[in-house]
């Protein structure tokens, strides 16, 4: 009842309105920018969105995961196993040499990402069954801990996973605009599922729960559980966000557990805004075009001409000097701005709306 | 490598004088926890602008190794006053998850900045000492392990007789137990944290100029040494100093024995299943207090 009042509610809000709308523009600007770079990027920010806004879901009960790289790994691997398998077994029984794409390829597709998800939430109730009894700090180091010790069984397990020499999921949905198209459907129901969450009672137990848990607990909220629903949830879409991004590079290999993938979501949050909708977004959008511009071999090369006789002991000085700036703007932002970019972002907006009303009222 | 009774008592002993250097930082650690509340994520990063700071003296001055590290333990603790100065203490005592948030930040901010100055490739720092060992039969341990060992202990009775016998030890003991009431009596707390902050930048620091001596090191030595540093106080229970030695001495043998017998992957591995372990069964740590 409750769910499906905030759902009516939701879909009249006028966020859910900008969503849909921008979304839409969205799904057309690669085809009008024809440009396979913008639809790379595009594609990425989007799988990062998921996985920074399950982060995000995660943090707004009070729970900072500084291993969430475990779970997108986790995801990762199971999808692109399973899918291997699955793909094998049906390449077997119709007797061809290769995957036919299609309507099959794309729902087996589909399964597996949300197997990806699933076997991703279920390894993270595990974890938090261990985790809901934590303070920050010890949450943050068990979850970073899992994180190195997953990262340290793939490898182990190399027959099984092939994690040390990394491989290729097999192709099920083509590279290019179907996959971009896949991706913003995941992304779009994903980000409105964990919308809706937050703004359901849950959603506001999980916010009692950040903002004074011996209060929470007082007031009859079960912290233990909604701790616990937090990290299923949040797990389940870093495990869909792990398949997506192995399928979409068509590369999973045990870098994926890295320290640098767990931080990545955090950051992306906290810039754009904790315990927003649009604040993954922003943090996606700020940091994933950041990476891919440096990543671009004229950016490199314009950067070593001009910046490389300063720091002569690196080969390639965009990134660090790149996330030297994005440290900085990390703690000024918990500084000044804790609710990071998006409340700017919004009276930006407002700004940019209440100059029509005025521009209205002239003319009127 | 065979597993001999010499190889074991090598891997003890190799285990001690690491455990070392992570009391050092463990210490750190601690004392920032027990006085300010606060878990300082960047402390590692500390440790490795300490190792870089002491080849740098060591290289272009051509000062002694061991002599380096007092300097450099100076401009740490510099930098540790700036770092409590700008950013913690504007989110102390707030969420929880904004300390973790600024940390992060930091790490950020000085492994990028390490690379910048001083490059990606790894470095060692050459001691007077180096290249040399003591050879007993069957067994041979370099000088510059057991000279760590020393400087640790030294270091470690200079920082119990500051915690113990003066004045500022005296108001960092009141300002842990109850911050308020020590500012009733005449505390100036928010010196006391910054006076704290860069005692503890300071040890790591001296860890970080025995580690770039032992071992080679680059800009992202830090984060393990912080994560080790961070399991060697939840198993000695934060705060406690004593729990912090006895704990890290623990972990530097457990790690050398986990990867004498199971192979270098699962050293820390290893270690992080026994933190998760202590955590489920004690929330607070095996010495830890009980919270709320």
């Amino acid at each position: 009842m409750q769910i499906k009042k905030s759902l009516t509610s939701f879909l009249r809000s006028k966020g859910f309105q900008i969503m849909l709308g921008s979304l839409a523009i969205l799904a057309i600007i690669p085809i009008l920018a024809n440009n396979n770079f913008f639809l790379y990027v595009f594609t990425l920010i989007f799988v990062f969105a998921i996985y920074a806004s399950s982060w995000n879901l995660l943090a707004n009960s009070g729970q900072g995961s500084l291993g969430h790289a475990a779970f997108l790994g986790i995801g990762g691997f199971s999808s692109a196993l399973i899918g291997g398998s699955i793909s094998s077994a049906v390449i077997a029984s119709l007797g061809v040499t290769k995957m036919p794409i299609g309507v099959l390829s794309v729902l087996i597709q589909i399964v597996v990402l949300l197997l990806g998800g699933l076997l991703s939430a279920g390894i993270g109730f595990l974890i938090g069954l261990a985790c809901v009894r934590l303070k920050a700090w010890y949450l943050a180091m068990v979850t970073f801990g899992f994180s190195v010790i997953a990262g340290t069984l793939s490898s182990q397990l190399d027959p099984v996973t092939n994690g040390i020499n990394g491989f290729a999921p097999t192709t099920l949905v083509p590279s290019g605009y179907p996959f971009y198209i896949l991706v913003i459907s995941f992304a779009v129901s994903s980000i409105t599922a964990m919308s809706l969450i937050m703004k359901s009672r849950m959603g506001l137990a999980f916010r009692a729960i950040h903002g004074n848990e011996a209060e929470a607990k007082m007031i009859g909220i079960n912290t233990a559980k909604y701790k616990l629903i937090a990290f299923v949830i949040s797990t389940f879409f870093a495990g869909i966000a792990g398949g997506l991004y192995a399928y979409f590079i068509r590369f999973i290999q045990n870098d994926v557990f890295s320290p640098a993938n767990s931080f990545l979501p955090l950051i992306m949050t906290v810039i754009g805004g904790l315990g927003t909708t649009t604040g993954p977004i922003i943090g996606s959008i700020f940091l994933v075009s950041l990476q891919q511009t440096l990543a671009l071999p004229s950016v490199v090369e314009t950067l070593r001409s001009s910046l490389g006789t300063f720091f002569p002991g690196v080969s390639n000085v965009g990134p660090p000097i790149a996330f030297l700036v994005v440290g900085i703007i990390l703690v000024l932002i918990v500084i000044f701005s804790p609710k990071g970019l998006a409340p700017l972002f919004r009276k930006f907006l407002n700004y940019l709306t209440s100059e029509d009303k005025t521009k209205r009222a002239k003319k009127q | 490598m065979d597993i001999t009774a010499p190889t074991i008592i090598l891997t003890l002993i190799w285990g001690v004088a690491i455990g070392c250097v992570y009391i050092l930082l463990a210490t750190g650690l601690n004392i920032i926890f027990g006085v300010m509340k606060l878990v300082n994520f960047a402390h590692g990063q500390l440790l490795m602008i300490g190792a870089y700071l002491t080849w740098t003296i060591t290289y272009s001055a051509g000062l002694n190794a061991y002599a380096a590290i007092l300097i450099s333990m100076l401009v740490v603790a510099l930098i540790g006053v700036a770092v409590e100065r700008l950013t913690f203490r504007r989110v102390l005592g707030g969420d929880k998850l904004n300390e973790i948030f600024v940390s992060l930040g930091l790490i950020y901010i000085f492994e990028n900045a390490a690379m910048l100055i001083w490059g990606a490739n790894s470095k060692q720092i050459i001691s007077p000492l180096g290249g040399m060992s003591l050879a007993l039969p069957s067994i041979s341990i370099t000088y510059d392990r057991i000279v760590a060992v020393f400087v640790v202990v030294a270091t470690l009775i200079a920082f119990g007789l500051l915690i113990q016998k003066t004045k500022l030890g005296l108001a960092m003991r009141a300002t842990s137990q109850r911050n308020s009431t020590a500012m009733l009596m005449g505390i100036n707390v928010e010196t006391i944290y910054m006076l704290t902050f860069a005692i503890g930048a300071a040890l790591a620091a001296v860890a970080g100029g025995l580690y770039g001596i032992i071992f080679s090191f680059d800009y992202q030595v830090g984060a393990l040494p912080t994560i080790i540093a961070f399991a060697i106080i939840i198993l000695g229970g934060l705060g406690s100093i004593k729990g912090a030695i006895i704990g890290g001495l623990l972990y530097g043998i457990v790690e050398q024995l986990a990867t004498l017998f199971f192979g270098g992957v699962w050293g820390s591995a290893v270690a992080f299943a026994m933190l998760i372990v202590v955590l489920i069964i004690r929330p607070n740590g095996i010495f830890g207090e009980k919270g709320e």
